[in-house]
This record gives structure tokens, sequence and C-alpha cells, in this order.
């Protein structure tokens, strides 16, 4: 066991190479995915936001201009129960709140906030959690502004199911390479232990009880067994042995 | 959500539920445009019925709503039944329940107009509700289906694009927050507050208060937000602490019943001691039971409560209405649908929403009085336009035309004593800023 132990040495340098070549090009790929996802997913919650903002601003013209504000609140309440939208408001021109969906108020931070901003702004409520906001101008802004909360820990969940998915499938990639090398490896040291076993009983006795399958082989290991054989018979008298092919 | 076999008070009514859920469903949808076609009645009318359909909250925290309101009208519609219908036609009201949530709204007016074929929508209960079937209404022009008298106060059925499909009996939210606005100002009360519910029928109040007070040239000092559907059991502290910051004169709320009842217990026990105003939408009666059933020194809860409402009281029998309202109430005590309440309910002998049900259902019964033979759906509009100067018997004409689609103007302020809301005779005395 000792001189199969120390054949495989022979493949621990090669193995920690692979090993670290598998990890490299897992942590890359993951690296890499997890930056795509993030930001292509981001991006497109802020552009959904957009759009939606942008429909809701289109609709509202002839309900704000009737000052309907009942019809108003009816319209944002069916958009807020798409999914990922948490809050909608919409100002008028003076920046005034016209309807809203905050319970139990607005939050001051809102309250604060530039009324005809439609830029993407990241906000923390407090008691609510973090949003991506979104705005669009109702007829150029000269009637108001739609503004629309996207909470982002419902991004960042769909973030972090889209990459987990991608880190297990390379992490399973990974776990097989991995096993896939050892065995390789394994594969690769069985010969060299029988032939170092059968070296050492050469070097013992001068010769072998019987004929060893390593002398069978056809490789390289077949080669050094059978030249192993010749140096001895050379060495340790007997039958001449014809030199090695 | 949805039930289909109710709407009548009786067992051998519900059977004719069924009955004109085929006849009006299946006839209307098959043989209706033949049967328009050779002049007979259209959908939702037979030699022997009027069906009419509804959508009301019949399960939920606004449960107490949908169950009064139908019984009111019930009670009407059974009288005029048992004295032989209209024209020979009894009055058959199909009924969903909606639990006061929009979707299922939408969905049983679907079944109402496209399966069961009914003659016209009666007695819907909300805004939110109301609001988002009330496009359909208008995708169903073509079919001429007309909504009478919801029970909600808000501007989208009065007003385009979608007024000319709907008939309203009482008065609106504007009315009753302007009234509320107007009263408290004339007291001193100039700094109000607005609680309310977060979706149209919210802000249709919030919208009438912030009108009334501009034009005073004031605006709302504070406003706090309550989901709809929200429980009595529900901590309304945070929603409290918002308007006290404020430091308000006096709080509309624009709610029901539930939501507004906690709201009352929880500004008291935080120490906001003014007054509490709310809508004839927050059902009175169920708001007092909240606010007295196992609760020690109610009164401390009721004291400073104000509540608008769209019918007079029940209690004054002096008006004719309220005499016949009282008497068909208890001679037919008509039930809560059977199959839609799973809840336990208590219903009340007489409360403002039964009232107003049973004046919904006594002003659609004279509609339909005056319908052409044979009655058509076409024919609504006009024999609306033909109520001009209806004595319903509340000491108000009613009337209704092209620009006038509202029956009813007054607004009426109650007061809780002795355990029962009775008509404010006197604002300065009950709430002047001292």
């Amino acid at each position: 066991m000792a001189e199969a132990t120390k054949v495989k040495k022979l493949f621990q340098k090669t193995l920690f190479g692979v090993f670290s070549l598998f990890g490299f090009i897992a942590l890359s790929m993951s690296a890499l995915c997890i930056y795509t996802v993030d930001t292509h997913l981001s991006e497109e919650y802020v552009s959904n936001s957009q759009d939606i903002a942008k429909t809701i601003a289109d609709s509202s013209v002839d309900i704000m201009l009737n000052r309907n504000l009942a019809a108003l609140q009816s319209l944002v309440d069916q958009f807020v129960e798409i999914q990922g939208i948490k809050y909608i408001y919409i100002t008028n021109e003076t920046g005034e709140f016209l309807v809203h969906t905050f319970v139990p108020g607005i939050p001051d931070e809102v309250v604060s906030a530039d009324p005809m901003n439609t830029a993407p702004v990241e906000r923390t409520l407090p008691g609510m959690g973090d949003f991506v906001e979104v705005g669009a101008p109702i007829l150029a802004g000269v009637a108001g502004t739609v503004h629309v909360g996207m909470d982002t820990s419902l991004i960042a969940l769909k973030i972090q199911r889209a990459i987990g998915r991608q880190i297990y499938l390379i992490s399973g990639v990974f776990l097989v390479g991995v096993f896939a090398a050892i065995w390789l490896v394994n594969l690769a040291a069985k010969p060299l232990s029988a032939l170092l076993a059968y070296a050492v009983e050469l070097a013992r006795q001068g010769q072998t009880t019987a004929e060893p399958a390593v002398l069978e082989r056809n490789d390289e290991v077949g080669q050094l067994a059978r030249l192993f054989l010749y140096m001895a018979r050379q060495n340790g008298g007997g039958e001449p042995a014809k030199a090695p092919a | 959500m949805q039930h289909r076999n109710s709407g009548e008070s009786s067992p051998p009514a519900r059977s004719l539920t069924r009955r004109a859920a085929l006849g009006g469903g299946v006839a209307g949808a098959v043989l209706g445009p033949l049967a328009r076609g050779a002049g007979v009645a259209g959908a939702g009318v037979t030699d022997t019925e009027f069906v009419l359909g509804t959508s009301a909250a019949f399960s939920g925290p606004s449960m107490g709503l949908g169950i009064e309101l139908y019984r009111g009208a019930m009670a009407y519609f059974e009288h005029i039944n048992r004295q032989g219908g209209i024209g020979g036609r009894r009055i058959v009201l199909k009924t969903y329940d909606d639990g006061y949530q929009p979707d299922p709204s939408v969905r049983n007016t679907m079944n109402l107009v496209l399966e069961d074929g009914v003659f016209l929508l009666f007695g819907y209960v909300g805004t939110p509700t109301v609001t988002r079937v009330l496009p359909m209404l208008k995708l169903f022009q073509n079919r001429n289906v007309y909504m009478f008298f919801p029970f909600t106060g808000a501007q989208p059925q009065r007003e385009p694009p979608y007024g000319e499909f709907a008939f309203n009996l009482r008065a609106s939210y504007r009315q009753e927050t302007a009234g509320l606005v107007n009263n408290f100002y004339d007291v001193g009360r100039w700094r109000i507050a607005v609680f309310y519910q977060a979706d149209a029928y919210g802000r249709s109040g919030w919208a009438g208060v912030r009108a009334a007070l501009a034009e005073r040239g004031e605006t709302i000092v504070g406003e706090a937000t309550y989901q709809r559907g929200t429980k009595f059991t529900s901590t309304m502290r945070r929603q409290v602490e918002i308007l006290q910051a404020a430091q308000p004169d006096a709080v509309i709320c624009i709610g029901s019943y539930a939501a507004c009842a906690a709201f009352a217990r929880d500004a008291v026990d935080l120490g906001l001691r003014v007054p509490i105003a709310n809508l004839s939408f927050v059902g009175s009666e169920n708001l007092l039971k909240l606010l007295t059933e196992g609760m020690e020194n109610s009164s401390q809860y009721t004291d400073l409560l104000v509540n608008s409402q769209v019918v007079p009281s029940y209690e004054n029998v002096s008006i004719p209405a309220v005499r016949e309202y009282r008497e068909l109430m208890a001679r037919y005590d008509p039930a809560p649908p059977a199959h839609m309440v799973s809840e336990p309910y208590t219903p009340f002998p007489q409360s403002f929403v039964s009232l107003e049900g049973f004046l919904n259902a006594k002003l659609m019964a004279e509609v339909l009085r005056r319908l052409d033979e044979p009655p058509t759906r076409a024919g609504l509009e006009r024999a609306v336009f033909a109520v001009q100067g209806f004595d319903l018997g509340v000491g108000e004409l009613i009337s209704f035309g092209p620009a006038r689609r509202q029956g009813m103007q007054r607004v009426y302020y109650t007061v809780v004593e002795g355990g029962r809301f009775v008509t404010l005779e006197d604002w300065d005395a009950k709430f002047a800023k001292t």
C-alpha cells in the first residue's frame, strides 16, 4: 500500500492543477453569470417599470382632466396588482399627491422627494423595504407625474434564483470534473502500482514465481516490466532473456 | 366567491331564480334577438318575471352592507310580488357574492349579463367594485345594460364617460363630505384630517373633502389609509399616530364599518379626542355594534361620532316611507341570501342601509311600472326619464333626466345617543370647538 500511495503522489500536483483549473473556471463563470443576470434583470425591471409608468401616464390624461380621482385610483389599483410593483403615486403639476397606494400613509422620504423627477431613483422606505422608483410625465409634465415603485427585494430574489440555477449547474459540472479526474488518475496509477510491485519483487528475489499480468501489457508499463525482467536475468543468471521490444 | 342560487327571501322564490337563470340565460342568448325582432319582451323579462341581477358583499368584513341592502330591497320586492308583481311580472333578484372585491364583481357581472341575461343590474355595493364594472357597461352598450342605484356615492357612475350607463338614487360622497366639512367649519373646526380606505372609495371621499376645503381656502391637514378588508381586530395605532401628529380638529373617515370602528377605538385609546365623522357607506349600525358590544366604557368610543346619512332616520316615523319600510321589514323580515352567507350574521330589524335598499327597490318598481309593453332594456332609459317629481315618501321629490341621473340630494347627520344613531339637531351644541 505504501508503494501504491507513493505512486499516486506522482499525480497529486496534476490533480491539484485540475482542481484549481476547474475551480477557477467555476468561479469566473459564476461571477460573470451573476453580473450578467443581475445587470440584465435589473435593467429589464426598470424598463418594465418605466413602461408601466408611461402606460398609466397615457391612460390618466382624460381622467385627470375630468378630475375623476376615484377612477384614477381605480386605474392605479389595477396596476399595483402586478407582481413587483409595490406602490404607485401620481402628483399634479404643483407636486400635490392626487392618488397613491401607500398604507398607512405617504412616507416622509416620498413626500420630500422631487415630484417632477422621472429618472430611476433607489429608495429605502422604513417598514416597507428597498425600491427602485421610476416616473413618467403626464402631458409632458404639465398635468403631473406618475411614479412607480418596484420592490428590489423581489428583483433580488428573482436574480438570486436565476443565479442559483446557474451556480448549481456550474457546481455540478465542477464536481463531475473532479470525480472524473480522480477516476482517471487512479486508472493511470493502477498499472504503475503493479509495475512497482513487480519491480520490488524482482529486486528482492531476482525472479518471480509466476508471470505477472503486467508483462503482458502492450503499453509503456509493459515495456518497463519486461525491461526490469531482462535486467534481472542479466544480473542474476537463469535462462538468458531476450531483450525487450 | 360566486353563488348562483339565491336572491330570494323564501324557498319558492329561490326556485324561481333557477328558472329565471335558465329562462334569462338560455332564452336570452339563443332566442333573445329573435324575440326582440318579433316585438316581444327582451332579455331578462318573461311574461311572469323581471329578472334583476346584483353583485354585492355577502362575505368578508363588509358583508353587513350587502346583507342589509339586500334585505331592505327584498322587503319591498316581496311586497310587490305578493300583490301580483308589476304588470303580472314578479321581480326576481339574481344574486352573487363578490366579497367587496373588484375582480369577483367583474366576473359576476359577466355572468349576470352573458349567462343569466338579466334585465338590469341593481343594488351593487361599493366603489372599488362598481368603478371596475362600469367599463363593462360601456362594452355592453349595444345590449342596453344599465346599473340602477348602486350603494356608492362615488363620482365615476355620475360623470362621463360612464355616467350614462348608471342611475343613482342616493346623494354623492361629494355632497356628504362637503356637508361634513362645512358643518365642522361652521363650528370652528377648520383643521380636517382624513382617514380613508386605500382604494377608489377612499379616494372619492378624500377628493370630496379636499374640494370642500379648497372652497374655503383650506387643505387636508393630515391623512392616513388602511387596506380594504381590514378587520375590527386589526390595530390602527399607526394611522392614529399619523393623524395625531397633524393635530386635527376633526377626522373624516371614508371606510367600512370594521376598519372605521377599529380606528375610532384606537383613536380614543390613544387620546385623539376629536369628532370622528363617517360617511353613509360605513354601515352605522354595524359600526355601533362593534364599538359597544363587549366593550368597557363603550360610550367614550361613540360620544364624538357623527355619521352622515343619505336617507332619513328610520326612527322618524313621521316620514311616510319610513313607516312603510318599518311595516314591511317587520312583516317579511327578509333573510340574508341563502347559501351565500357563510359567517354568522344577525340582521338588524331596521338600519340606514336596509332603508336605502328599500327606497332603491321602491323606485326600481316605479321605473318598471313606467316601461312600455313589451318591456325591453332599450326602453329603460325612457322609463327612468319619465320619473318626474315622484314622491318616494321621504319628503324629497324625485326626478330624472339626461343631465340628472341622481334622484336624491339631501344629506342627514346622525350622532349616537342612548345606544342608537339619532338625527343631529345642533352642530354647535355638540361639536363647537372650545
